[in-house]
């Protein structure tokens, strides 16, 4: 099978690297295109935990990946102003308290908020309380243990990633080359993708295609002509600006989101400089202004010129046609709130790996993996939706998200909630309860209800119990390196 | 909103009815909700009975039950599978294994399927913890071993053995129990607001539960949607027949021309179950199995309740849905059904908006639970009408793409809410005759002589655990000792 990746960039070398390391070498010929004169968008410098599995699946050792990315670790994302004004909350990577008598621990903390006897949610979430006090350990594997309760990701430089993973699939046997293609060559008949012909007048031919071209979608939406679903009414953010700025000093672990009058600000630590950027609404705010807030608003001095960038939020409906396999934003776009552009990336090339086909046009394989990427995409829209239209604040544009009609199955989940404090738990794709029970909360919801058994305990026990778990969370934080510091050592000496 | 429910009467018969009522009370006690029964005149034989899977032993955790008592009292036989026989070209057991093989991070099903094509003749059971324990009457010990973790067993039980056990947990929990031949429901508008017997009494409830089964005493039959074209038979048969000896460890489940039978060892005597297209069939396959004694024929039909949750009325077990005696799929419901009721136990006793949600878990739940079930008809290759038909019915989208990835590929597509775990799926499908028609390109990285190696080692590796294990009927004196 001889396999074409169209583009390098994080979504190219994600896929080359995961193909190369996972499919036997002589079952495929990989080959990837990619111009040094194309920029790459260079998504999603913050991951999500699911990226350590990755790794693993792979064989990348987590150490040197710090190294050569300038990678910093990640316990969840602060949101800032998200909701209300002068909101503050966190979306960990790990729970908050432990469930008492069968019941979720939100239950309980609603109840005791509600009697004026607890405090803030976020204090029950050991890695929210370590990313608070800006120190990291990696987890421990005792259950038993309160500094089991948390995982972690990471910040990297998309670039350097890129670039460490093209060093790692080239090693095994990925060729790259080095060029523009001006043409997609089709079978007339069959449609089927045959080639592409470069700016040389060379041509590559292949069996299988992965189209890596970021936005321009030159296979899967250019050529195939794959529907593309519009999810800008959901989401109406559709362009970014994007600029390093030095160095933070105690590097915080965990990527930090503001919310602006039309739209959001974002903040990545990095070891040698933080990634910033704006993410607006063209139809609330012009081009400059989004500009002039990003600019002013920088935690320090910024390193280069800001870099536009447009999009439209949705995703085309197949990303596997034919022959060919749209991975990342080739395949759909969903704003970076949530850090879920690599982990879209990740899912679709580990699903190649798992339904790689033998033939170039396997309808059963595809429809597979379709089905996998639009329960992914689906799932994460809805909670990308829920940051939006949760809100009480006064902007044009948060009103319009207020006001505006919701997909049926993300209304339901927030009518759950409001009801009796239900969150939504499902076995696949992203996210999980805590995530939900986070930003519910943390946008401003409240409960008209919890489960009446959380009713069971007596408000003073509660009260203890909730005392109890904030004490172990403050010894067990208490005990961990500041994240600064192990981050330096780690890079160091991969210890 | 007027406040929280004070009060559940769960209103119907047999093991939902108890399973449900004790459930509830032991959840519930907390926070004092009182818990009734109107027990209604029970519908089991003396030769009914329940075949549950392994997770049962969960669902006895929340209702304080001694496994001891199930050995003593409900002539429990433990069960690692169930065999097919007839269905497709040569029978297998279905085995109830926890962990998946897997050889280099690689689904073992894959390597399997290739040697298959390429000649190798041993049967994919073969290499099923659980199926080769089940086939030699053997049960596993709890403790995990070179094979992978030890498959726990399901039960087989006599219903009305359980049914007096759980009763009887009722009433030492102080559960208030009527007894009525029939009811009458007082209703206002979808709310049930009383129940009358038939002695004058009235059970008044914030909640119902109907588990009348086919009755449907208080939920009614609007909105019952039949599968019949996928389950042609139209009737249920019950009976027993004398004890199998050497005792097996698992159900036994053979197809006929135009229906199913299926053995199911219980202490002292097997167990007879099946469905048949129409009465008459059902007494020749019944014949076909044995003298079977105390048989029993009523029509029955598969399907289910467009919702299960109306008003003030959540129907649990056959009430709600209503299953072929396959896979243990009806008692894995009933827990079901159980788990959601406690999980979105109403905060609002006359505004019961869980009811959506409960309807939606237990149509999911279902809907999995049927597409298995499905799949051991689609896959039948037996020649008679009955069996085209069955064929013929159009699957499920899911089950239809489930099935296709699976002969493509050997790869069990993952769903939310299931009940049978990915090797199930897998050993089902091989057992009714598929061979995936490709293995994925990843089985290449081991080498072949390595591949056959650990093919071989996985079959020592079962052999030895199996020869280790206690046969069925030590287990069962041990546990009825209390060991």
């Amino acid at each position: 099978m001889r396999v074409v990746i169209l583009g390098g960039g994080t979504a190219g070398w994600m896929t080359a690297a995961a193909l190369a390391a996972l499919l036997p070498r002589d079952r495929c010929d990989l080959r990837l295109i990619e111009s040094e004169a194309i920029g790459t968008v260079g998504v999603g410098e913050a991951t999500l935990p699911q990226m350590r599995a990755f790794n693993d699946a792979i064989g990348v050792i987590e150490a040197d990946m710090i190294r050569r990315t300038n990678a910093t670790f990640k316990l969840g994302i602060e949101f800032v102003d998200w909701g209300f004004e002068g909101s503050n909350y966190v979306h960990p990577f790990g729970a908050h308290g432990h469930p008492i008598g069968g019941v979720p621990f939100h239950h309980h903390w609603q109840r005791a908020a509600a009697a004026g006897l607890a405090d803030p949610i976020d204090d029950y979430s050991f890695a929210i309380t370590a990313a608070r006090a800006r120190r990291f350990d990696f987890p421990e594997s005792d259950l038993n243990s309160i500094r089991s309760t948390y995982d972690y990701a990471y910040h990297f430089d998309a670039g350097l990633y890129a670039a460490f993973l093209r060093e790692f699939a080239e090693r095994r046997g990925v060729v790259r080359i080095e060029g523009k293609f001006v043409e997609v060559l089709q079978h007339p008949e069959s449609g089927l993708i045959e080639g592409v012909r470069m700016e040389s007048g060379d041509i590559i031919a292949g069996d299988l295609f992965v189209d890596c071209t970021g936005f321009r979608s030159a296979i899967a939406g250019a050529t195939l002509g794959a529907a593309w679903e519009d999810w800008s009414h959901w989401l109406p953010c559709d362009r970014a600006f994007a600029v390093p700025s030095e160095r933070m000093e105690d590097v915080p672990p965990f990527t930090k989101s503001i919310a602006r009058g039309a739209g959001w600000q974002w903040q990545i630590p990095l070891q040698n400089r933080t990634g910033n950027g704006i993410i607006y609404s063209s139809a609330f705010i012009d081009d400059d202004g989004a500009r002039d807030l990003l600019m002013a608003n920088l935690p320090n001095a910024a390193m280069q010129e800001p870099r536009g960038l447009r999009f439209t939020p949705g995703r085309r409906t197949g990303s596997w046609a034919k022959n060919c396999v749209a991975v990342g934003l080739s395949s759909g776009f969903l704003e970076p709130l949530e850090s879920t552009s690599i982990y879209l990336i990740q899912v679709a090339a580990m699903n190649l790996v798992a339904l790689f086909p033998e033939r170039a046009d396997d309808a059963v394989l595809a429809s597979e993996f379709n089905r996998r990427m639009d329960m992914e995409y689906d799932r994460i829209r809805d909670f990308l939706i829920l940051h939006y239209h949760a809100n009480r604040r006064d902007e044009p544009m948060w009103r319009y998200c207020r006001e505006m009609p919701v997909p049926d199955s993300l209304a339901e989940k927030i009518e759950a909630f409001r009801h009796r404090a239900s969150v939504p738990r499902y076995g696949e794709g992203l996210f999980s309860p805590p995530s939900w029970v986070s930003v519910f909360f943390g946008q401003g919801l409240t409960p008209e209800a919890v489960h009446p058994l959380a009713g069971a305990m007596p408000e003073d026990a509660l009260a203890k119990q909730l005392a109890a778990i904030r004490a172990r969370i403050a010894d067990g934080v208490a005990a961990m390196p500041r994240h600064d510091e192990f981050v330096t050592d780690y890079a160091e000496w991969g210890l | 909103m007027s406040g929280g429910v004070r009060s559940v009467a769960v209103v119907g018969r047999d093991t939902a009815a108890w399973v449900i009522a004790l459930g509830l009370r032991r959840a519930l006690s907390g926070i004092g909700v009182k818990v009734s029964v109107v027990e209604l005149p029970s519908a089991l034989g003396p030769a009914d009975m329940h075949a549950t899977l392994p997770s049962l032993a969960n669902l006895h955790g929340v209702l304080g039950l001694q496994e001891e008592a199930l050995f003593v009292r409900c002539g429990a036989v433990p069960s690692l599978g169930q065999q097919f026989a007839g269905w497709s070209a040569a029978p297998f057991v279905l085995g109830y294994d926890v962990s998946r093989p897997a050889i280099n991070d690689v689904d073992f099903v894959q390597f399997w399927s290739l040697a298959r094509r390429q000649g190798m003749r041993v049967a994919f059971e073969d290499f099923s913890l659980a199926a080769a324990a089940a086939k030699q009457g053997r049960i596993a010990t709890a403790r995990p071993g070179k094979a992978g973790q030890a498959p726990q067993p399901g039960y087989h039980l006599s219903a009305p053995a359980y049914a007096a056990l759980l009763r009887q947990g009722c009433v030492a929990m102080g559960i208030e129990i009527r007894t009525s031949a029939t009811i009458a429901a007082e209703r206002d508008g979808e709310r049930v607001t009383a129940v009358a017997l038939d002695d004058g009494g009235r059970v008044e409830a914030d909640l119902f539960i109907d588990a009348s089964g086919s009755e449907r005493a208080l939920i009614g039959h609007d909105g019952f949607e039949p599968w019949s074209d996928a389950f042609p038979a139209t009737h249920l048969f019950t009976g027993a027949l004398p004890p199998l000896d050497p005792l097996p460890a698992h159900a036994r489940i053979v197809a006929a021309p135009d229906g199913w039978g299926g053995l199911f060892p219980l202490q002292g005597m097997t167990a007879v179950a099946g469905h048949a297209a129409g009465e008459e069939a059902a007494h020749r396959i019944a014949a076909s199995l044995g003298p079977v004694r105390n048989l029993t024929v009523r029509r029955f039909t598969p399907g289910m309740l467009r919702r299960s949750w109306i008003g003030n009325v959540a129907a649990v077990g056959e009430a709600a849905v209503a299953l072929e005696r396959l896979d243990a799929g009806e008692s894995q419901l009933l827990q079901v059904a159980l788990s959601n009721l406690v999980a979105l136990w109403p905060v609002d006793r006359d505004d019961m908006q869980e009811a959506r949600d409960y309807d939606r878990a237990m149509a999911s739940h279902a809907g999995n639970i049927r597409d298995f079930q499905q799949a051991h008809y689609r896959l039948c290759d037996r020649p008679e009408p009955f069996w085209q038909a069955a064929r013929a019915a159009a699957p499920s989208l899911d089950l239809a793409a489930r099935l296709a990835l699976f002969g493509a590929r050997g790869i069990v597509s993952h769903r939310d809410d299931e009940s049978y775990e990915p090797q199930l799926w897998a050993a089902m499908m091989i057992g009714h005759g598929v061979i995936p028609a490709e293995s994925a390109p990843a089985v290449d990285r081991t080498p072949p002589e390595e591949a056959i190696g650990k093919i071989q080692q996985l079959l020592h590796v079962i052999a030895e655990e199996v020869r280790a294990m206690p046969g069925v009927s030590d287990v069962i004196a041990a546990k009825r000792a209390g060991r």
